[in-house]
């Protein structure tokens, strides 16, 4: 109970921190930071998987609606919402199944950016690539979503190191 | 028929995957090709509402910038209705609806603009948008209250435009780089053009009225590949600093649009 909560409370804050902060502060075009996802990540690794694409589905067309992109945030989402399990696996030996939470705390700083920062690369460059819609846009994409997934992990750290410092879990 | 239950509850997560995926790929394919109403979109009732609420909290930090804006343009606007004095020109083509940006981007490829003014205030698809510096984009959505803006900082706008000294015409598209430059095709290498010369828009299209400016040549060069110029334009609309618009509506348009399709079917 308490933890479904958190998880509600984590969606709306970070929807509202992506809308009204993160797209409204232009720091550059090779600089598109998207926090919400961080949403997706942390999700119980035990949580259905199918609830888990209809969120990641949720989430992308609020996202798309506030910011006229008309579907590119969606198939992102949904993408990375569908790749998760198989992500969560590469850093834990039983798919996630043995960790209760997901988090900086519990996965230790190398197994939790291995596991965010693929993550966010892919949802990243598949965002860009979408955006462009050209088959010749592909190393620009690249670079982009690379700058703008360092700005995301930055960004991503410091939620992680103000929650756990805060509230013991 | 149990095989297919038993099959569907195997794959539910795969097949789930790849009907999402489909949607919001169609979604995509659909804003791409069709000018259609998209729902989902900031010219939408509740979304608009929304960033609207928003942007009343934000604007309270810029009240000195736009205070700024509008005397600059005050005193732009009194020139000019001296001048208009002084043609005696009553001939009124053109009406400027004013309206507030609630909310821009720059940093994407597409960027689209959403203004507080739209079916009621008299706007339509395709009209043209300026500021007091220059052209800003064309409406491309409205919904009763609000309208959303193709900027020129959108890799699917093209406006047609004259070269001020040698009235040339071309066609202003933007590669997605840079919010400050706009790049100008189809001027053929034969025509004389410097840096510096002014870019204005042209009553070809019924959009914009003539002369309004655009930006300022910046660097060209001659491409190989074909008979045209690359040039790289100065945009003189500041695209991250824009609060007041003017949505420009001929009131000539129809007589127009008709007597042409008129000419074009003969």
């Amino acid at each position: 109970m308490k933890n479904s909560l958190e998880h509600i409370l984590r969606f709306i804050s970070l929807v509202l921190i992506q809308i009204f902060v993160l797209n409204s502060i232009q720091i550059s075009g090779y600089l598109y930071p998207n926090i919400y996802i961080l949403f997706i990540m942390l999700l119980p690794a035990k949580f259905p998987k199918f609830l888990v694409l209809c969120l990641g589905l949720l989430l992308g067309i609020i996202i798309d609606a506030f910011t006229d992109s008309y579907g590119t945030h969606s198939s992102a989402t949904v993408l990375i919402s569908y790749l998760r399990p198989k992500i969560l696996s590469l850093v834990s030996i039983k798919g996630g199944e043995d960790l209760e939470n997901i988090s900086m705390k519990h996965l230790k700083y190398e197994r939790f950016f291995t596991y965010s920062g693929i993550i966010c690369f892919i949802h990243h460059f598949t965002l860009f690539y979408l955006e462009a819609f050209r088959v010749s846009e592909l190393f620009e994409s690249l670079w982009r979503a690379l700058m703008s997934s360092i700005l995301t992990l930055i960004l991503i750290f410091i939620l992680e190191l103000s929650r756990s410092k805060y509230i013991k879990i | 028929m149990r095989n297919i239950f038993i099959f569907i509850l195997r794959y539910h997560v795969l097949i789930t995957f790849i009907i999402f995926e489909i949607l919001t790929f169609s979604m995509l394919i659909h804003s791409n090709f069709y000018n259609s109403s998209r729902f989902l979109s900031s010219s939408n009732f509740f979304i608009g509402k929304s960033v609207n609420y928003f942007n009343n909290f934000q604007q309270y930090f810029f009240l000195k910038d736009i205070n700024e804006i509008l005397i600059e343009e005050n005193s732009s606007l009194k020139n000019k209705l001296n001048l208009k004095l002084k043609k005696n020109n009553l001939n009124q083509k053109t009406e400027y609806i004013e309206a507030n940006v609630i909310k821009n981007s720059t940093s994407l490829k597409r960027n689209y603009i959403t203004i507080n003014k739209g079916s009621i205030h008299g706007i339509e698809p395709g009209m043209g948008v300026c500021n007091h510096k220059g052209v800003v984009g064309i409406i491309r959505d409205i919904s009763s209250n609000f309208s959303t803006i193709i900027s020129i900082l959108n890799t699917k706008s093209l406006i047609s435009t004259r070269i001020n000294n040698t009235n040339h015409f071309g066609e202003l598209v933007w590669n997605g780089i840079s919010r400050e430059f706009a790049q100008l095709n189809s001027i053929e290498k034969y025509v004389d053009i410097a840096i510096g010369d002014s870019l204005f828009t042209n009553s070809y299209s019924n959009i914009f009225p003539e002369d309004i400016l655009i930006g300022t040549i910046n660097r060209f060069s001659i491409s190989n590949e074909d008979n045209f110029y690359d040039i790289e334009v100065n945009l003189c609309v500041d695209f991250s600093n824009i609060y007041n618009v003017y949505v420009i509506k001929n009131n000539l348009k129809n007589e127009r649009e008709k007597l042409e399709s008129g000419t074009y079917e003969k």
